[in-house]
């Protein structure tokens, strides 16, 4: 029975977790907690059986409600949404392990049950954005997972984080609105809501329509870009990402941002065929911002004086590699940028949850004044570096690994430069990091600081993505054997839709 | 006059999308994203629409009436609920920043903050 309905309850779940946190949970803090827990552990729990499943059948189908598209909504797993799936349960599990024991030192007592009921909304809304084939039900997903999202900034409702709340909030409107237009375009042209459908339509509606469908697509790209912070729409989130709380920071720059990169790629195999796509100027347009995207960002966060801001800029930065990836239109770049997805999610929830600790025991923010702590708190500064390192690209981390398929896609689509591009921008990347990662070992403390204990639940999530990050970057055959398939059926079967 | 409420339907979004980008008082703001989100309700009942057809109340299958397209206006009705807690939450945070600076112009915050540092 739980096989059979898999897909929609992995979905439901951090639903029902998050109802039950409103009913019970209001006064008694640790039940929230605990509810929360095993709410997203399950979700893990099933993202990975579903996981399991796509790799043994190839692909998941799920009608909501026994109506079959296109009269119903359909969920689909295949090789890449199982992927991205199981990256947003995992990330998310190992970002609530974490909170389990600070998370009371940082928000406000009477907001705590309701920050974990939004954060398992917030899970519950990437998960639907990842497995629904329904670009209606897509959007809904995406307006609640903008909501949760620009609350999970303003929760402790200090001036500077609802300032960056309502910036974030506005911006986000405005994509959505615009994929919404872009969306009802394609229903008007095509008489379909379902990706399927759409496509197979598509061919005659652009016959017959050509400006609208270049229209339509134009819209869905820009709304996606606003809202996955492609570099001119960037502006909304150093500020969102810089003044929310550690783990909302967290899961924030490691999948919010993500999770539009996965309606992207939805939009573009499984809705506009690939040779379609290619005749239009979409590719240099999305190559130029991607690599102005990583040049700046990478500027502007060697500029920054503060961690956190840093790390958020840097989150600009990266997702222009993953746009490099989808722009270059190459099977080894795809899977670099489906790689880098998953790296940079557990790279980067990993550099903010530490940068967040050192913030906490310091209680300094200025990278300055992080000197010495690694004596002082190993594990943190450890984790940090490890993140750093993987960011900057040294092997054995998995940064490195998602940076040569990206490298070697720029080889495949014969785009000399962009190796170029991502060799200056790696150096780049060491210029913010390593002194951080210097300072933090070997310089002497600037601050007086007194020694605390890290609580076991931050240990154990720091630990995990730590190993994840070694193990994805020494056995990364495991990521790219089982999302292949998938790339390769995109890149071999032009416009017959997943 | 067949496309008018198409033409409409994008004069009023880009106005919207207008007042967002270039209002600063946050209360326009929010003006803006609703003209724009009601913008693109117009779209979709128009897309919806069939001329001369009736509510989509089908009781004899065989009476041979034309109907207009109900799925739009089903879309419609989750979108404005979407569009009604996206404002109400932006309207709480909108109160809470007036508090906090006394103002609800984007700029005037902005130059408060920088004064600050």
């Amino acid at each position: 029975m739980i096989i059979a309905h898999i897909m929609p309850l992995t979905i439901l779940l951090p639903l029902v977790g998050a109802y039950l946190i409103l009913l019970f949970g209001s006064k008694a803090r640790n039940l929230a907690r605990n509810i929360a827990l095993i709410a997203s552990v399950a979700t893990f729990v099933m993202a990975c059986m579903i996981t399991y499943l796509v790799s043994r059948d190839g692909k998941l189908v799920y009608y909501l409600g026994g109506w079959a598209p296109p009269l119903g909504i359909e969920l689909v797993a295949d090789g890449i949404t199982a992927f991205l799936m199981m990256t947003f349960a995992g990330v998310g599990l190992t970002v609530l392990i974490f909170a389990y024991d600070i998370l009371a030192g940082e928000i406000k007592e009477k907001v705590i049950t309701r920050y974990y009921a939004l954060y398992l909304v917030l899970l519950a809304s990437l998960l639907g954005i990842v497995l629904s084939n329904d670009f209606f039900n897509m959007y809904v997903f995406l307006e609640i997972s903008s909501i949760a999202a620009a609350a999970l900034v303003a929760v402790n409702g200090d001036k500077l984080a609802m300032e960056a709340s309502i910036k974030y909030l506005i911006m986000s409107t405005l994509g959505s609105g615009t994929v919404l237009m872009g969306i009802a375009g394609l229903y008007m042209v095509t008489g379909y809501l379902n990706l399927g459908f759409i496509a197979a339509r598509l061919p005659d509606a652009f016959a017959t329509y050509p400006l609208t469908v270049l229209m339509t697509l134009a819209m869905l790209v820009v709304g996606i870009a606003v809202k996955a912070a492609l570099f001119p729409l960037h502006v909304w989130l150093p500020d969102a990402h810089g003044s929310a709380p550690t783990s909302s920071s967290a899961i924030l720059s490691g999948l919010v941002v993500k999770v539009y990169i996965a309606v992207l790629l939805k939009l573009l195999y499984r809705v506009f065929p690939l040779d379609f796509v290619r005749t239009l100027p979409l590719q240099g347009s999305l190559l130029v911002m991607a690599t102005l995207g990583i040049f700046i960002g990478s500027i502007m966060a060697i500029r920054q004086k503060d961690i956190k801001k840093m790390l958020a800029y840097s989150t600009v930065a990266q997702i222009g590699y993953v746009f490099l990836g989808i722009g270059l239109f190459s099977e080894k770049a795809m899977t670099g940028a489906i790689l880098h997805v998953f790296n940079h999610a557990v790279m980067k929830s990993m550099l903010f949850l530490s940068a967040g600790l050192l913030i906490k025991y310091s209680g300094r923010r200025t990278i300055t004044d992080l000197a010495g702590l690694g004596r002082t708190y190993p594990l943190p500064m450890i984790a940090f570096s490890v993140g750093a390192l993987s960011m900057v690209g040294v092997p054995p981390l998995s940064g490195f690994i998602s940076k040569w398929y990206l490298g070697l896609g720029a080889l495949e689509a014969d785009q000399m430069p962009f190796l170029l591009v991502l060799l200056i921008s790696s150096l780049l990347n060491g210029f913010y990091y390593m002194p951080i990662v210097i300072a933090g070992f070997f310089r002497k403390e600037t601050v007086e600081i007194q020694k605390q204990n890290v609580p076991f639940g931050a240990q154990v999530s720091l630990i995990i993505l730590i190993a994840a990050t070694f193990f994805f970057g020494l056995f990364s055959n495991v990521a790219v054997d089982y999302i292949t398939p998938t790339v390769r059926g995109l890149f071999g079967l032009f416009g017959g839709g997943i | 006059m067949d496309n008018l409420f198409y033409a409409m339907a994008f004069i009023l979004f880009l106005t919207g999308f207008w007042i967002m980008l270039s209002h600063s008082n946050l209360i326009k703001k929010i003006i803006g994203m609703n003209v724009m989100e009601s913008a693109i309700f117009l779209f979709l009942v128009a897309i919806g629409y069939v001329k001369e057809g009736s509510a989509p109340i089908i009781t004899d299958a065989s009476s041979g009436i034309t109907h207009v397209n109900p799925l739009p206006s089903a879309l419609i009705l989750t979108g404005i609920v979407v569009s009604v807690s996206v404002t109400a939450f932006a309207l709480g945070l909108v109160v809470k920043l007036y508090q906090h600076y006394g103002t609800m112009d984007v700029d005037e915050i902005t130059r408060m903050r920088s004064e600050e540092l």
